[in-house]
């Protein structure tokens, strides 16, 4: 017997029992559905990760800060180190070989104010390397060069939302901003920055819409007069992904190093944080899974119960069958066959729903679920091994029927 | 039907019991259903096998048919020694050399006549075009060639006897193996059937009814009785249960 034989004679069995059909699939259809759904929602949830780190300069970005100490009660060694310094960056941009770009920043809070605006705000010192470091350019004008940072200028550059803030409607660019007392020529205006995690949410990257940029070096020499050259923090940009634990090891050590042996800074990978982020939202996900792969072995029981049942109909069927050739294992196929095959509608059915499933909660988080390969994977799987591992024992129950038994069975 | 359906020489054994036995374990006794038969049909032979229910006609039915193996003794069919085959054979036996025709028809109620008809060769690995071919000359030849797609259920009794001679025989079997075959049948119908029979012995094959029916064996040329597990009298009577017990 043909395996397309086999496949005519299931799909005449369920044709004809359509309500037990039905039945047979519940229990699979929901199954599939929450395992689609699993997918749906983690696939979703990573891509929106992955879009929002990217919009910030990607996954190949390490963040080192400083970290006050636990301690109350501080070593000398503690109080001797001042923390993060333009030194270290220098120390970092010469020792970490797979740094392509050291990035600090420096801010500190000063009055603000053009004829319009007067306020405190927070004024970040930068370098060019920013740009690349944020995925962040200006829209129009420029951007700090590295003769801004050589010569201290006096020049600033405006997100978005400051521009508007500082200047209204006006075109800001060649115009004045006094930054405590001195004036400094606004040059640029950065592209305006936008991601919504959710529909109705704030922007996430609204702060970046808000940054009044000026070179560090300005910063330094007009307004902290720092002598240590202190920054907030560091971006390191990695020359590719996969170097991301071991730059972030080199940093350590040279940090370590530099700081006397204290550890007054943290460093982050943006993978790991990635990966974090997503065995968050795994918890969710776990619950879907559970329910899933308990809807398809209730399923399944159902479906081998209902199978089981539809043999008792069927023993001399199956003695007919023998007596003119059948095999067990053509027997066998023949159950076997027809249980995938009521598995496999029931995965169809449940790849929509499960659809449904992930852009119902999608909905409520604002998140957009897709449908994709590997959802469909998950159908068919999921569906062909129910229908086979819960196939089995009806099919090798109706092979191993005794012919003579089965003829006489009334 | 062509003669060449048999493929042994007329006249040479196609089946040969010797001192055959059938037990079954039922539970704290043991039931002995066949008590030593020894039986030759010959090839093209038409026979009829009798007795009272109970009497171990219908085991030695399935043993003949290879549905059922021997306890003890030998049984050769058209040469092949089938007492120890594995289920696998029996049932590739049971496919090539036997057509079995039963009392209820037993056709397939959710499958169309051709493909009832076909069922047979899809276990034997016939291709589909061949397979539709072969079903519907053999439908052909029981007169039922027009209800090719009709379901079993749209045909009368005597049409589905018909559709399940047509089944026996669309393997090209070396016997014709028939349980009860009119027993679901009026009067009428049974004769037609059983002369549909009488022909396809006439054409060569190897019939054997089954039967408690006295009119069904009269068409038969030898008549075997079975009582008590053991064949009653000596070969070509008609003259009942006469025969000493062993």
């Amino acid at each position: 017997m043909t395996l397309r034989e086999s496949v005519v004679d299931a799909l005449v069995e369920v044709r004809v029992n359509r309500g037990r059909t039905v039945l047979q699939t519940l229990g699979v259809i929901l199954g599939v559905a929450s395992l689609v759904a699993v997918q749906g929602l983690t696939d979703a949830g990573r891509r929106q990760a992955v879009s929002f780190f990217s919009e910030m300069g990607g996954l190949r970005k390490i963040l080192v800060l400083n970290k006050p100490a636990k301690e109350r009660v501080q070593s000398a060694r503690q109080l001797a180190s001042v923390g993060l310094t333009w030194g270290d960056v220098e120390a970092l941009r010469r020792e970490v070989k797979e740094a392509t770009r050291v990035d600090p920043i420096a801010s500190v809070p000063l009055m603000v104010r053009t004829p319009s605006y007067l306020k405190e705000r927070d004024i970040s010192g930068l370098t060019p390397d920013y740009q690349a470091v944020y995925n962040f350019y200006p829209a129009r004008g420029r951007f700090l060069i590295d003769d801004d940072l050589a010569s201290m200028s006096r020049v600033v550059v405006l997100g978005d939302s400051s521009a508007r803030l500082y200047f209204g409607n006006e075109d800001p660019i060649g115009k004045t901003l006094f930054i405590g007392d001195a004036g400094f020529r606004v040059v640029g205006v950065m592209r305006r920055k936008e991601f919504y995690f959710n529909e109705g949410d704030r922007n996430a990257l609204e702060w970046m819409n808000r940054v009044t940029i000026i070179p560090i070096t300005a910063l330094y020499t007009r307004f902290t007069g720092d002598p240590d050259r202190k920054v907030n923090y560091i971006n390191v940009m990695v020359d590719k992904v996969d170097n991301n634990r071991k730059a972030a090891e080199a940093i350590k050590t040279v940090l370590y190093r530099r700081h006397g042996g204290i550890q007054d800074f943290e460093v982050y990978n943006r993978e790991e944080r990635l990966r974090q982020e997503e065995s968050q939202g795994r918890v969710f996900d776990v619950t879907f899974m559970v329910t899933g792969i308990v809807s398809l072995i209730v399923g399944g029981i159902v479906i081998m119960n209902i199978m089981l049942a539809s043999l008792r109909d069927r023993i001399r069927e199956v003695g007919v069958r023998k007596a003119i050739g059948a095999r067990g294992i053509d027997v066998a196929l023949q159950f076997l066959v027809e249980s995938i095959l009521v598995t496999s509608i029931g995965g169809l059915a449940g790849l929509p729903l499960g659809m449904l499933f992930a852009n119902g909660i999608t909905a409520l988080l604002g998140q957009p679920a897709i449908i994709t390969p590997k959802m469909a994977a998950v159908s068919i799987i999921a569906s062909v091994s129910t229908g086979l591992v819960f196939g089995l024992y009806p099919a090798f129950k109706a092979a191993r029927l005794n012919p003579v038994e089965a003829l006489r069975y009334e | 039907m062509t003669a060449a359906a048999a493929p042994m020489p007329a006249g040479m054994p196609v089946i040969s019991l010797r001192d055959v036995t059938k037990v079954y374990d039922s539970g704290d006794s043991a039931v002995h259903a066949l008590r030593g038969v020894d039986l030759d049909i010959a090839s093209g032979e038409s026979i009829a096998i009798m007795g009272p229910s109970g009497s171990g006609k219908s085991t030695l039915m399935h043993i003949v048919g290879c549905l059922d193996v021997p306890s003890s003794g030998e049984y050769e069919l058209a040469g092949t020694p089938v007492s120890r085959l594995s289920n696998r054979e029996l049932a590739r036996i049971r496919n090539q050399r036997i057509g079995f025709v039963f009392q209820a028809y037993n056709l397939l109620p959710r499958a169309s006549i051709l493909r009832n008809v076909e069922l047979p060769m899809m276990y034997a690995g016939v291709g589909r075009a061949e397979r539709q071919t072969r079903a519907r000359a053999a439908l052909g030849k029981v007169g039922l060639a027009d209800r090719a797609p009709h379901l079993p259920s749209q045909l009368s009794g005597g049409q589905r006897q018909r559709v399940a001679i047509a089944r026996a025989l669309v393997n090209n079997p070396s016997i014709l193996l028939a349980d009860e075959p009119t027993g679901n049948l009026d009067t009428q119908t049974g004769r037609e059937i059983l002369a549909l029979f009488d022909e396809l012995g006439h054409q060569g094959h190897t019939v054997i009814l089954v039967t408690h029916d006295m009119n069904v064996a009269a068409h038969a040329k030898r008549v075997i009785r079975i009582v008590d597990g053991r064949i009653a009298d000596g070969p070509g009577g008609e003259q009942g249960d006469t025969g000493t017990p062993a």
